[in-house]
């Protein structure tokens, strides 16, 4: 069902783009521009994820302390979102509708958070969080908007910057790259081209996995959080 | 067979090579569709050829551009470390080259200008930090490197595992073989039944020896694996060794939804094998086909699945032939096209509309032929179901570059960021 809406979604938002390029006399804006390739299908597992603690996740990366500001528009941190607790970050932008992109991330975070919601007791320890790396659209009102239609059961926060100096440095410390798609003449077309990343974070900020299209299975987040609880 | 000829498959067998043709790449990795615009050729330098030096040689692809089948840049790394395979990457922003002799590991910034790929970091301390030796591959997993090797650094022979590096460089662990099936080769994970294949070849002490010197040595040529490992991927746990004879080199999983099979090619034996999952979620090698008449050596080093997992292109080096096999039945491929590409072939890239195909000629610096036989060269060909047609070549002695061995493809659009239906001419980014 969610594939599904995340299909109808993008077909709007190319046929929206289509239409604002034809006003603009430029060329449209096809699914192929939006979407990156991964595969000759979509990642459907078919697979039950190894036992929580069969497994090790080591240290990829450490990650340091970094500026946002929270759905209600106070500047804070992302450590101090965090706080002591396991962490689940996913970058993504409100207005996406790419079919590998941040639908899919957010539809697996929605999974997940309601996965948590089971556990309470993991619950305790874990806290998800969605960063915007939009933040001339995905403001502390719509991100407190979207983090309303998801309704959270678990610890869920949903955070954005102020601008693109705020930004920066958060996307270049995570290695979550983006670029704007733009028109021929320069002009952005408000669509981002990015690799769907997630990250599971400890409890010192070490980043102990990473998720991206092709992995993202909330079940196995799940089992990853409770080996590295 | 005839222990001489057994012995020349083994030598030969050695170079191979990991994929790098668009379809055969990390999953995780964003794919180039449409036309590229250049062939990234990872190169081993030449004494007294140019400057002697392994480089990442540019070369233009796109017919439309001026620059098309020529040298666009070609940028050394100084001195030469037996230059092999390289992989992008899971952005694609960077891609990582080795050398399998020192382990030296080089990474390139491909996104800044996809034209002139530059030089911004060099590892040197691959065999200190995994403990092993000859990193043959780089497999893009989300946030890292997987690096498949093929030696170790305290024997050099063929015990090998693999290694992960965070994309700063940054070395993560070290996963070694199982002791029953130690040699390693390549490493290539399907997502979807998280699972992972490796392949097995032989140690450093075998594919850096002169040819003729190894040939020699009856001990040294039992040094080569025969087998595959099944592994939980996640868990990174051998779960299976499946018994593939003659050094099983390159590993193409099928791509197509419920397509849960993988391809390799026995360098040694000249056989196609499937390695396909069972109902009950094992999975199973047989031998499915000859490549070419296994008698006289041809030597698959190389494969290439298509990404409607119709067509398997394999290349022999022995008489630089490439064999089209229609797999759509994967366990009875069938020859629908073979053709001889050059004197010697080794590497094949294929685009992801398997509408071209690319080849290189070099196997290994002491293993590549000699005299007239030891053709250098770039050749694309257009595939159009049923024959290749040559688009152009490129010699690489005469343009004093090496042996060109690797490849992968650069776009500028990918980079650039805008839209397809407009020429971009001068890789402006956004």
């Amino acid at each position: 069902m969610r594939a599904t809406a995340a299909l109808v979604a993008a077909a709007t938002l190319v046929a929206a783009l289509a239409g604002a390029a034809a006003a603009a006399d430029r060329p449209a804006l096809r699914p192929e521009d939006v979407s990156y390739t991964y595969g000759a299908a979509p990642f459907a597992p078919a697979f039950t994820p190894p036992p929580p603690g069969s497994y090790e996740l080591p240290p990829i990366d450490t990650v340091a302390d970094h500026a946002v500001l929270d759905a209600d528009g106070t500047e804070t941190t992302l450590a101090a979102v965090i706080g002591d607790r396991l962490a689940v970050v996913s970058f993504i932008y409100g207005s996406c509708a790419e079919a590998a992109g941040c639908p899919v991330s957010t539809a697996a975070l929605h999974r997940l958070d309601r996965l948590l919601a089971a556990d309470p007791a993991l619950a305790r320890e874990v806290r998800l969080v969605t960063v915007s790396f939009d933040p001339a659209r995905d403001t502390p009102a719509r991100m407190a908007a979207m983090r309303a239609r998801h309704a959270p059961r678990s610890d869920w926060r949903f955070v954005t910057t102020r601008d693109a100096a705020m930004l920066q440095p958060l996307l270049d410390d995570f290695g979550q790259g983006i670029s704007e798609l733009r028109y021929p003449d320069g002009t952005p077309t408000g669509v981002f081209r990015h690799v769907l990343k997630v990250f599971l974070l400890d409890r010192r900020r070490r980043v102990r996995n990473v998720y991206s299209v092709g992995f993202l299975h909330p079940e196995l987040v799940l089992n990853d959080l409770r080996t590295v609880r | 067979m005839r222990p001489i000829a057994l012995a020349a498959l083994l030598v030969f067998l050695a170079a191979s090579s990991v994929p790098a043709d668009e379809t055969c790449m990390s999953p995780y990795m964003p794919k180039l569709t449409g036309q590229e615009d250049y062939v990234y050729v990872w190169t081993l330098g030449v004494d007294g050829l140019g400057d002697g030096s392994d480089k990442l040689v540019t070369v233009g692809a796109n017919p439309a551009a001026p620059d098309y089948g020529k040298v666009v840049s070609s940028t050394s790394v100084g001195g030469r470390h037996e230059a092999h395979h390289g992989g992008f990457t899971e952005d694609r922003r960077h891609l990582w080259l080795a050398g399998i002799d020192d382990g030296a590991i080089f990474v390139f910034d491909v996104a800044a200008d996809p034209a002139k790929p530059k030089l911004v970091k060099t590892i040197t301390t691959f065999e200190k930090d995994s403990k092993l030796a000859g990193p043959h591959g780089f497999y893009a997993l989300p946030g890292r490197m997987l690096v498949p090797g093929l030696s170790n650094a305290t024997h050099r022979d063929g015990r090998t595992g693999l290694a992960e590096y965070n994309n700063d460089g940054e070395y993560i662990r070290t996963v070694w073989m199982p002791n029953d099936a130690p040699y390693g080769y390549d490493a290539r994970v399907q997502p979807r039944l998280n699972r992972m294949l490796t392949s097995s070849f032989t140690g450093w002490k075998n594919y850096m020896r002169p040819l003729g010197e190894l040939m020699a040595d009856p001990e040294a040529m039992k040094q080569f694996g025969n087998t595959m490992v099944v592994w939980d991927y996640h868990a990174r746990r051998p779960l299976q060794i499946l018994t593939v004879p003659g050094a099983p080199l390159e590993i193409r999983w099928a791509l197509q939804p419920r397509h849960d099979y993988a391809f390799t090619a026995a360098a040694l034996t000249a056989k196609l094998w499937l390695i396909e999952a069972q109902p009950d979620g094992t999975f199973a090698a047989s031998a499915v086909a000859d490549v070419g008449d296994p008698q006289k050596t041809p030597l698959p080093v190389d494969i290439s699945l298509s990404a409607d997992d119709r067509y398997l292109f394999v290349a022999t080096f022995m008489d630089g032939t490439a064999r089209v096999f229609d797999v759509s039945d994967p366990h009875r491929p069938r020859v629908v096209h073979e053709q001889q590409i050059g004197r010697q072939v080794n590497m094949i890239s294929q685009t992801w509309d398997g509408e071209r195909v690319y080849f290189t000629s070099s196997l290994l610096s002491n293993w590549d032929k000699t005299g007239d036989d030891d053709e250098q060269f770039l050749k694309a060909y257009r595939w159009d179901g049923a024959t290749l047609t040559r688009l152009f070549a490129l010699d690489f002695t005469a343009e004093k570059l090496g042996r060109p061995h690797h490849m992968h493809f650069g776009q500028k659009r990918f980079y650039a960021n805008q839209l397809a239906s407009v020429a971009v001419s001068d890789g402006g980014g956004s």
